[in-house]
């Protein structure tokens, strides 16, 4: 399994691909691959974290883990696949339609195991806090790109408050427009500027650390 | 224009100029991108700024009477008649798509699919004809109808118009408010190109890992569309720089910046620089791992804008001797804080990156839409306490000697149907002066050509 994890680690596509086909024919079980892919993914997020890495290779970590997965699921039973971490609610404020960056962290999270509910682009706050409510997830995540949304974010916190449901979910603002000041200005509980911020936020929140 | 009026333009121009030259400077320039901000203190819904001329037109005019203390301003028409008669799917449109009071918006997508380069490099028209224009424009969707022909019709019409709605608005300006705008003519970086408007970030990302070689061919292909547009609209007295906007090498490694990225940029540009154009780029992104390379450039051809992510101190450290940098003051700042912060961080810049003129007011990459007029104002006073540096008058707007120099251009041909093609198709003799009809001709062919490798 080393070479497994090592060739997730260096972000050779083919290589991993064509271990985890020889594994499944040797009678390996899916469950083992599948950690062993976890581990190789984590390493991946520790090098963009220390700088060694930069976000297409994070991204890229994710498409391997996508094409590794196509040849896992028929091995993996129904349970196995699914996410069992926990749940974030994730969406692009209104009045911004962009969502490169959100689906970013969205493919990050499912690699690391956590469901996650996409609520899209250009979402008014009533739907953050209705889903929030719904779903019981306990991260709601606030994506933008443009500098103009900060009084949005605020609105969607604000709305939580009124809505009694401040207390039950964690609230995290992410985008490169985001800084502590933006922080303390809308009240979210944190900011990232990188998408393997998020996943460590929800790993805290939700006690996987 | 009036003598008076004359002066104070070329005084604005003049600094401008040698402030991008690293040439003595009597105050810190302030050509400080604003378009954003006028938009939200003009009173008008950003819908009505790019359908309504008189509306753009006032604007300008607003904002120029409100802030006199500015040096350069861009004053032109963007209009969204544009995207309506083609209907873009790259864009949503304001009052439209959104918001009325929202900045158009870009759709990314992977307009371009994974298997297509070969097409694109090698028949850059018939794959934007046969395939791309269809995804991206809706009204062309079903090529060959009447309602596409009649599209493109008009968007061939409506290009001159927005051009003479563009140009009286700046000619009103110059001679009015003598203000001269920031720069003339735009050119992308290729690998932008590619993944803007072709692949996104996505598609590109894939790209690098699994078919490298392609992306780098097709990144030299677009290399020679751009530059052949680009010197076509660049200033011909090549004072004005001309204006890139650098979006995606802060998604890169250093490997990947250095391999997909820096190789076409730098090659365009120091075709222009060549041949005496100087260029205003704006870093988008976190581009502190790169910023050795943009010390590559020769001294006082480029104006850098920074963004908020880019460290300001040591971009200055790496190449602030040779070429101007804009920025350092924190968009969220300007927003958010207070006129007095405003003021400190303004000191700090001028006493630093500026202290001998280097250094251009700036947020990351322009005004912020949010800015509190007390914290714009701001900038502009700090200016003037701590960014005079002399009393005299400003330096005079340089003349070009490179005027004679010709661009460096690779060799393409920029026509859809050549002369020889048609005059042959039809058995024409010419018994009259070929040339005369040949030179039109070859003319409407070049902004054809044009028109379809940069349409969006």
């Amino acid at each position: 399994m080393k070479e497994l994890v090592a060739a997730i680690t260096n972000l050779e596509e083919e290589a991993a691909v064509a271990i985890v086909e020889k594994k499944l024919q040797a009678g390996v079980s899916a469950h083992d691959i599948l950690a062993a892919c976890n581990e190789g993914l984590i390493a991946v997020g520790d090098l963009f974290s220390e700088g060694e890495y930069f976000l297409t290779e994070l991204m890229f970590s994710g498409e391997i883990m996508n094409s590794i997965m196509e040849k896992l699921t028929p091995y993996l039973s129904a349970g196995e696949t699914t996410a069992t971490k926990g749940k974030v609610v994730i969406g692009t404020v209104l009045g911004d339609i962009h969502d490169v960056g959100k689906n970013i962290v969205i493919n990050l999270l499912k690699g690391h195991g956590y469901e996650v509910i996409d609520l899209g682009i250009d979402v008014p706050a009533a739907e953050f806090v209705k889903a929030v409510k719904e779903t019981g997830a306990k991260v709601l995540g606030l994506s933008a790109l443009l500098n103009t949304t900060y009084p949005e974010m605020k609105t969607v916190i604000d709305e939580l408050k009124k809505a009694g449901l401040r207390d039950k979910v964690k609230v995290i603002i992410g985008g490169a427009i985001c800084s502590e000041k933006v922080r303390e200005f809308t009240g979210a509980d944190d900011y990232a500027t990188d998408a393997i911020k998020g996943v460590t936020f929800c790993n805290k929140v939700y006690g996987h650390e | 224009m009036e003598e008076s009026k004359q002066k104070l333009y070329n005084e604005r121009l003049g600094r401008y100029l040698a402030a991008i030259k690293r040439k003595p400077i009597d105050r810190i320039s302030t050509s400080i991108p604003v378009g954003s901000y006028a938009d939200a203190i003009s009173g008008y819904t950003i819908q009505e700024l790019m359908y309504d001329p008189q509306k753009a037109e006032d604007r300008a005019v607003k904002f120029l009477k409100r802030y006199p203390e500015i040096d350069t301003f861009s004053a032109g028409f963007s209009s969204a008649v544009d995207f309506d008669i083609l209907n873009s799917r790259l864009y949503r449109i304001p009052g439209r798509d959104i918001d009325p009071n929202s900045i158009r918006q870009f759709n990314e997508q992977e307009w371009m699919k994974a298997d297509e380069y070969r097409r694109f490099i090698d028949d850059p028209i018939g794959f934007r004809m046969d395939i791309y224009f269809p995804r991206i424009l809706g009204e062309y969707e079903k090529r060959g109808s009447i309602r596409s022909y009649i599209a493109f019709l008009k968007a061939g019409m409506q290009q001159g118009i927005a051009r003479e709605q563009s140009r009286q608005i700046n000619t009103r300006i110059k001679n009015e408010f003598a203000i001269p705008p920031s720069s003339q003519g735009i050119i992308n970086a290729p690998f932008d190109t590619l993944t803007n408007l072709f692949r996104g970030l996505h598609g590109i990302m894939r790209d690098m890992f699994r078919q490298p070689d392609l992306v780098i061919e097709a990144c030299e292909a677009i290399l020679k569309q751009n530059l052949a547009s680009c010197v076509a609209m660049a200033d011909p007295k090549k004072q004005l720089p001309v204006w890139i906007g650098a979006t995606r090498a802060g998604f890169l490694s250093p490997k990947q910046f250095e391999k997909f990225y820096w190789p076409t940029f730098y090659k365009g540009l120091m075709v222009l620089i060549e041949a005496g154009w100087t260029v205003r780029i704006f870093i988008e992104g976190n581009w502190n791992v790169h910023l050795d390379h943009l010390a590559e450039f020769p001294k006082g051809t480029v104006l850098f804008d920074l963004d908020n992510d880019t460290d300001i101190f040591t971009a200055h450290e790496k190449f602030g001797d040779k070429n101007a940098i804009s920025g350092g003051i924190p968009t969220d700042m300007l927003i958010l804080g207070t006129p007095e912060e405003v003021r400190q961080r303004v000191k700090l810049l001028i006493e630093t990156v500026g202290k001998d003129g280097g250094w251009i007011p700036n947020s990351g990459g322009s005004i912020p839409a949010g800015c509190k007029p007390e914290n714009f104002q701001a900038v502009l006073d700090a200016v003037k306490e701590f960014g005079v540096f002399h009393t005299g008058p400003a330096p005079k707007p340089e003349v070009s000697d490179m005027l004679d120099v010709k661009p460096q251009l690779p060799q393409i041909d920029r026509f859809i149907t050549s002369w020889e093609e048609v005059k042959e198709s039809n058995n024409w003799k010419i018994p009259g002066d070929e040339e005369l009809i040949k030179r039109n001709w070859e003319l409407f062919e070049r902004m054809a050509y044009s028109w379809v490798i940069s349409r969006r």
